[in-house]
């Protein structure tokens, strides 16, 4: 075979994807009138057309990302107060410091914050995450005993300033719930479903102990009284455990 | 006026030029550098040859330009987080690099992996050998001058890309197999996605064989270019394709099975001629392989759990952290402090798109491994470089490091 053979077959391969983009891509674009329609042929991040042309009109258009798609962390409140996850304000993050842990680059800084009586409280008061140092790896939202960090879909981040924009400050990384419902429908339903499932273990734990309390000829608000009192003491234990620890801790040097 | 005369050359002229100096004959080959910012070193190579006219006299790989520390960065970090860096060296066969790595801590750890995880595993494997191997025959079509294989073969391995995004999160480095199984089950779309692209594939891998497998262009550049003999393919050490290209039919998937190869039914293929056009058609045909592999192991995935039950290794499900003390004990002491294997050393090894990935982890007991050690193939291999073009034109360079197919982060991690 002559070299001029080899270049035509080659051209004729490349012709007839040419061709495809008319005949089979063409339809998928988006009509002419201006409105930008969501890309068809595509489904759940996957997708589905494969001949033609596969151009999507970036950024009028965008591929949508699979649920488990991760960027960059983000925070969740609850808008309703009093809702069961919601520590303080509605922030789920109880400062427990399992992601700043589990974080492979060490790009989370958790302050936690105190009560009036100078005890630290489950709560956080500053949070921030260094973007730039963020490997996206997912590990914080996997490992976060509490749901309260998730992983982002939004990958558009490009900013004209590159120091301190980039580190997320609390205000910055917070997300109502309803966001992390719409883009993590699944987890989000586990979630809903651990709740309900705790809450009915729960009041059948709480029912089944009045029960026997009263069975036992004991009175359940007497008894509720002793376990607070049990608890008070234990947390003050603790507290003088943490103080001796850190005692020793500065005098070590 | 007399007419110039065009017939008769003219008189030499009278006045005589002195003679140049006499210099010394330079009998020296000539040194090129050849990147390491050269389109066709796949990454941060450079080769340093030494030229005799068109010929070359040596040529000598000089690597470490993308060094990255990846090896002594793991002694920092816990075995869960070492994870992040495994795919991290090798960015074309990341679930190979994972899975390595994976092996050894669980061989070191001595736990189970539930039989649903591992066939999970397998066909991941095999959708990354796809996508390494397209990605080879993309890119070795471009540093030959063939550009239009790329666009054909990189938009299969974008449907491959995508389903990793699909389990894991991530195109590249999903980090979805974990020690002891993988970090959370499939998604409902997991098997649509795998049966549509290997549905698709042995029509599109035909479509680049007709490309390039008959042109004649391309098998002037490759047929009896960069040749190795077995001997030498042997001594040298490489794996995969280049060895098999000369006739040795090592493939670890059947000489040292892992994840349950043996049960699964394939055929290695084998040339003899052990040139650039043998290490192209094995890898077209691997991928067919490939898709045989992930077809049978897409029929026979189990249900089941797709992590251990062992809570020193794997998080308890987060459901149980609502109700069990237990649990969240777990989980905190997992993630604050991590498992620690018992002290000993581990090497487990799989077969790579490039070769043989060996993992060699060594544990003191705590819960940083105290050494992690990477046998990565594309620095074995790329050792070849010099075998297969001593004495060739120059130009045939490109076509030897393109065949080779070495990945850079993996050379100098
Ligand atoms: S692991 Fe969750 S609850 Fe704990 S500090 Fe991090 S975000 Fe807050
Ligand atoms: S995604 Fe990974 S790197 Fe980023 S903050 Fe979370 S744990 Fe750290």
């Amino acid at each position: 075979m002559g070299y001029g053979m080899g270049v035509l077959k080659g051209m004729g391969i490349t012709f007839r994807h040419m061709i495809e983009t008319y005949t089979i891509g063409f339809k998928l674009q988006p009509s002419a009138a201006g409105d930008l329609p969501a890309p068809t042929g595509v489904a759940g991040g996957m997708p589905t057309v494969t001949g033609g042309m596969q151009t999507i009109q970036y950024p009028e258009e965008k591929l949508p990302v699979p649920e488990r798609f991760r960027y960059l962390p983000f925070l969740l409140y609850d808008e309703e107060q009093g809702h069961e996850r919601a520590h303080f304000d509605g922030v789920r993050c109880t400062a427990c410091g399992i992601c700043a842990k589990v974080c492979p680059p060490q790009c989370i800084w958790i302050v936690q914050g105190k009560g009036d009586d100078g005890k630290p409280r489950p709560v956080c008061t500053e949070f921030y995450i260094d973007s730039s140092i963020c490997m996206s790896c997912g590990f914080c939202a996997e490992y976060c005993p509490f749901d309260a960090i998730k992983m982002d879909h939004e990958f558009e981040l490009s900013s004209y300033e590159r120091h301190e924009s980039w580190v997320y400050d609390l205000q910055e990384l917070l997300h109502p719930v309803a966001y992390h419902a719409a883009i993590h429908p699944t987890d989000y339903a586990r979630e809903v479903e651990e709740t309900r499932a705790k809450d009915e273990a729960k009041r059948t734990r709480d029912a089944a102990k009045a029960a026997a309390a009263v069975a036992a000829g004991g009175d359940p608000v007497a008894d509720a009284a002793a376990a607070e009192e049990a608890k008070r003491l234990k947390m003050e234990a603790r507290e003088r455990m943490l103080a001796a620890k850190k005692a020793k801790e500065q005098g070590g040097g | 006026m007399t007419p110039i005369d065009l017939l008769t050359p003219p008189a030499p002229p009278t006045t005589t030029r002195p003679a140049p100096p006499s210099r010394p004959v330079v009998d020296e080959p000539m040194v090129l550098n050849i990147g390491p910012h050269h389109p066709s070193t796949h990454g941060v190579l450079r080769v340093v040859v030494r030229l005799d006219g068109e010929l070359v006299v040596s040529a000598d790989p000089d690597v470490g330009f993308l060094h990255t520390g990846i090896e002594k960065t793991f002694e920092a970090k816990t075995y869960v987080k070492g994870m992040t860096l495994a795919p991290r060296m090798g960015y074309l066969s990341p679930i190979h690099n994972s899975l390595a790595y994976v092996l050894a801590v669980e061989k070191l750890l001595g736990v189970d992996v539930p039989e649903r995880a591992t066939v999970i595993r397998v066909i991941l494997a095999e959708l990354d050998r796809i996508a390494s191997h397209l990605v080879f025959v993309g890119i070795h079509g471009l540093d030959l001058g063939a550009s239009s294989a790329v666009m054909y073969t990189f938009r299969e391995r974008e449907a491959i890309l995508d389903i990793m995004e699909l389990v894991g999160g991530a195109r590249m480095f999903p980090i979805y197999i974990r020690p002891g199984g993988l970090s959370s089950d499939l998604p409902p779309e997991f098997e649509a996605a795998v049966t549509d692209i290997l549905d698709r594939l042995p029509a599109a891998i035909d479509g680049y064989e007709r490309l390039l497998t008959n042109n004649v262009f391309w098998k002037d550049r490759t047929v009896g270019v960069a040749v190795i003999s077995a001997e030498e393919a042997l001594a040298l050490g490489t794996g995969a394709h280049i060895l098999r290209a000369t006739g040795v039919a090592y493939d670890l998937r059947k000489c040292a099975p892992y994840c349950g190869y043996e049960d699964y039914e394939f055929d290695v293929p084998v040339r003899t001629e052990g040139d650039a056009y043998a290490r192209y058609l094995l890898r077209i045909a691997e991928m067919r392989e490939s898709v045989k592999i992930a077809r049978q192991a897409l029929s026979r995935l189990p249900s089941g759990p797709y992590v251990t039950a062992d809570r020193k290794v794997a998080p308890p499900p987060k459901h149980e952290l609502a109700t069990s003390m237990e649990a969240v004990i777990h989980h905190f002491k997992l993630w604050t402090e991590g498992f620690r294997p018992p002290a000993g050393e581990a090497y487990a090894a799989v077969e790579a798109p490039r070769g043989e990935m060996g993992m060699y982890v060594v544990s003191d007991g705590t819960a940083k491994p105290w050494r992690v050690h990477m046998r990565s193939p594309s620095f074995v291999n790329l050792q070849a470089l010099e075998t297969m073009v001593l004495g060739r034109q120059v130009a045939d360079l490109v076509t030897a490091v393109a065949s080779l197919d070495p990945v850079m982060g993996e050379v100098d991690r």
